[in-house]
């Protein structure tokens, strides 16, 4: 879901490559971080499951997005098997409250519902770094650098801390020089750390509002042999949200 | 007859105008379902199709009308009687000649299930019409939701709605009080609550207070003149709390009603439950309800305790149960589970394992088997009805 809030500071895209190329692990987890967390925005996603059998499953999904990713919401819109269904996440994700239109009851959810599947897709709320994981969840070692996808990469190992509750040991982050934007990024299993279990693969890019948004992501599971494209279909940075937007009042609408 | 007659001239003068407006939204689901029950040595089965036509409509910025007319109808066996599903030692009790007065015949419906404008002014919600009451962080039972009673088998599936006057004020982003007024026949026996709801990190908290007519009945008493049982309405006041949030990185959630009880004796009830997803996408929760209605020797069951249960007057025939609730997603679009819920009172139990597909994106496969392990005359007992349900959902 964290795709459609991806945006970046343009003052990343001036910093001068002699500069990067001192950068530490860290400074490229907190710019990509950043990147992530945009001060508003406002999108809608299709998001498209691909079995191995050939079976689709289509979702539209609107969103919104508040305080640099600490308020967030997402409202499903088609199709009507899910419409209206509701997630209002604060505190960058460690507060979940889900809506069901049908018994009209939401439901506050903890954080490990992080995990699971959003709607049957490859993609976990986690995955994309809800909140401020990246930074939170792992320990960020720069890599030797890599080309990847057409573009100059830094390459990121990040490690999972010992006290943290999260599906994967270790992600690998390819993030383009040019603009810390994560164009690639692996998911290693909880317990095997060679065992590569998924990979997102970001595309498109386009300068909307002056930041860098990826109009398409895909995870590919690796070990299903399926996977989710997120393709925005309309995207806006700094809009003007109340706080009144991220209740359970505005939930229930 | 009165009733179509009615739904007709409902539609004819309210729907038909909304329906010329641009802004009306028409949706809805169809869904076919057969269940079957075992009862001694013979298997029957009970086909349902529902029709739920839902009508929304935006009439300004904010104003909102929202309906759902549900149109049933039954097949197979529609007449039930309870006294199938209960133990010699309660059915002996019960005169020949009345045992057909505990038949439950299951006759087509067709209803206004809500109705309901919701006003959203600046400060507050105001909501007026036949509109779902949801209380509670409960996910099987609600002590403090006195408008519903969840089935136990099937707990997530939609609640009818209520004749009700809603005022919801949001003191801040955090906090909200809720009023709400369910009209009866008098001032006296209507429904009225108050509730404070807030959240602080991690967790959500609420305190209720509820008065209404609870309308019990004498389930040994046969009231000729309007062919039902006795009934004895009894005002019940409620004063409760809940809360859900996350603990040591699970789930947690607890809630708990007072009930005082204008003639009969008061009592409470009680649940705590907590939850977890595991990396492998498993997800596990585990419910523990206690009942001080519910009785703790099953020996003490009677007629009145059965069919309370039955017609959803009351939760729960024992004192103390789990619920424990086990699901895995098995490939995208297939999840398999099972619950099973533990009568820790008589020691019973009911396994029900369960599957869900999603066929197409609208439609919905959700099949259950239900085993009974109990002896009988206990809460879960064999002879209570082993069976399943095979239902299709199609969305539109």
């Amino acid at each position: 879901m964290r795709n459609i809030m991806i945006s970046g500071l343009i003052v990343l895209l001036l910093s001068p490559v002699s500069f990067s190329q001192e950068l530490t692990g860290e400074d490229i987890i907190k710019k990509v971080n950043e990147l992530f967390n945009p001060q508003t925005s406002w999108g809608k996603s299709k998001m498209t499951i691909m079995t191995t059998s050939g079976s689709k499953r289509t979702f539209v999904l609107e969103s919104w997005s508040k305080d640099k990713g600490e308020k967030n919401l997402v409202r499903y819109l088609e199709p009507a098997r899910v419409k209206g269904q509701a997630t209002l996440m604060l505190n960058h994700a460690d507060d979940i409250w889900m809506y069901f239109p049908r018994t009209q009851r939401v439901r506050k959810l903890a954080t490990h519902a992080k995990k699971q599947k959003m709607q049957g897709s490859d993609f976990s709320y986690e995955d994309m770094g809800s909140g401020d994981s990246f930074i939170n969840d792992f320990s960020p070692k720069r890599l030797e650098d890599e080309k990847m996808e057409g573009h100059d990469c830094y390459k990121l190992e990040l490690t999972r801390k010992t006290d943290r509750d999260i599906s994967y040991s270790r992600l690998i982050m390819w993030v383009i020089k040019e603009n810390f934007y994560p164009i690639v990024i692996d998911y290693y299993d909880e317990d095997d750390s060679t065992l590569l279990e998924k990979r997102l693969v970001q595309s498109d890019i386009r300068l909307i509002d002056n930041i860098p948004t990826a109009m398409k992501a895909v995870m590919y599971n690796k070990m299903d042999n399926t996977q989710t494209e997120m393709e925005f279909l309309d995207v806006k940075y700094n809009v003007t949200l109340n706080d009144d937007m991220f209740t359970e009042r505005s939930l229930k609408k | 007859m009165k009733k179509r007659i009615s739904m007709l001239l409902f539609f004819s003068f309210y729907i038909s105008p909304l329906m010329a407006q641009d802004s009306v939204e028409l949706f809805g689901y169809f869904e076919s379902q057969i269940m079957g029950v075992k009862i001694k040595s013979d298997f029957y089965q009970l086909y349902t199709n529902k029709l739920r036509v839902d009508l929304k409509s935006n009439l300004s910025e904010n104003i909102t009308f929202a309906a759902n007319f549900d149109y049933i109808t039954y097949h197979g066996k529609k007449e039930w009687n309870i006294l199938d599903f209960l133990s010699s030692g309660i059915t002996s009790k019960v005169p020949q000649d009345k045992e057909s007065d505990y038949e439950l015949p299951f006759y087509n419906r067709n209803f206004l299930d809500n109705a309901y404008i919701k006003i959203a002014f600046k400060n507050f919600d105001l909501t007026v019409g036949k509109q779902q009451i949801s209380l509670g962080t409960g996910y099987v039972w609600n002590p403090t939701d006195v408008f519903n009673i969840k089935d136990v088998l099937d707990p997530t599936y939609e609640q009818p709605g209520h004749n009700a006057v809603r005022l919801d004020v949001p003191l801040s982003t955090v906090y909200t009080i809720t009023a709400l007024y369910s009209p009866e026949d008098t001032w006296k026996n209507s429904a009225k609550l108050l509730q404070f709801k807030g959240w602080t990190s991690h967790f959500d908290y609420s305190i209720i207070a509820i008065e209404k007519l609870w309308r019990f009945h004498d389930y040994t008493q046969f009231n000729d003149e309007n062919s039902n049982f006795v009934e004895l309405p009894e005002r019940r006041q409620l004063l409760g709390a809940s809360t859900a949030g996350e603990l040591l990185g699970l789930g947690v959630w607890a809630e708990y009603g007072y009930n005082k009880m204008e003639y009969s004796k008061d009592f409470y009830e009680l649940v705590v439950g907590t939850d977890y997803t595991f990396d492998f996408q498993t997800y596990v929760m585990l419910e523990f309800y206690r009942n001080t209605l519910g009785k703790k020797d099953y020996e003490q069951y009677d007629i009145n305790d059965w069919m309370r249960q039955f017609t959803a007057e009351q939760k729960a025939i024992s004192r103390d149960q789990i619920y424990l609730f086990v699901q895995h997603p098995t490939t995208d679009f297939l999840s398999l589970g099972s619950s099973s819920i533990y009568s820790i009172s008589d020691k019973s139990m009911a396994l029900i394992p369960t599957l869900n597909y999603s066929l197409s994106e609208n439609i919905d496969i959700m099949a259950y088997l239900n085993f009974n392990f109990g002896r009988e005359g206990k809460a879960f007992s064999k002879i209570s009805g082993n069976g399943g349900l095979l239902r299709a959902r199609v969305y539109f």
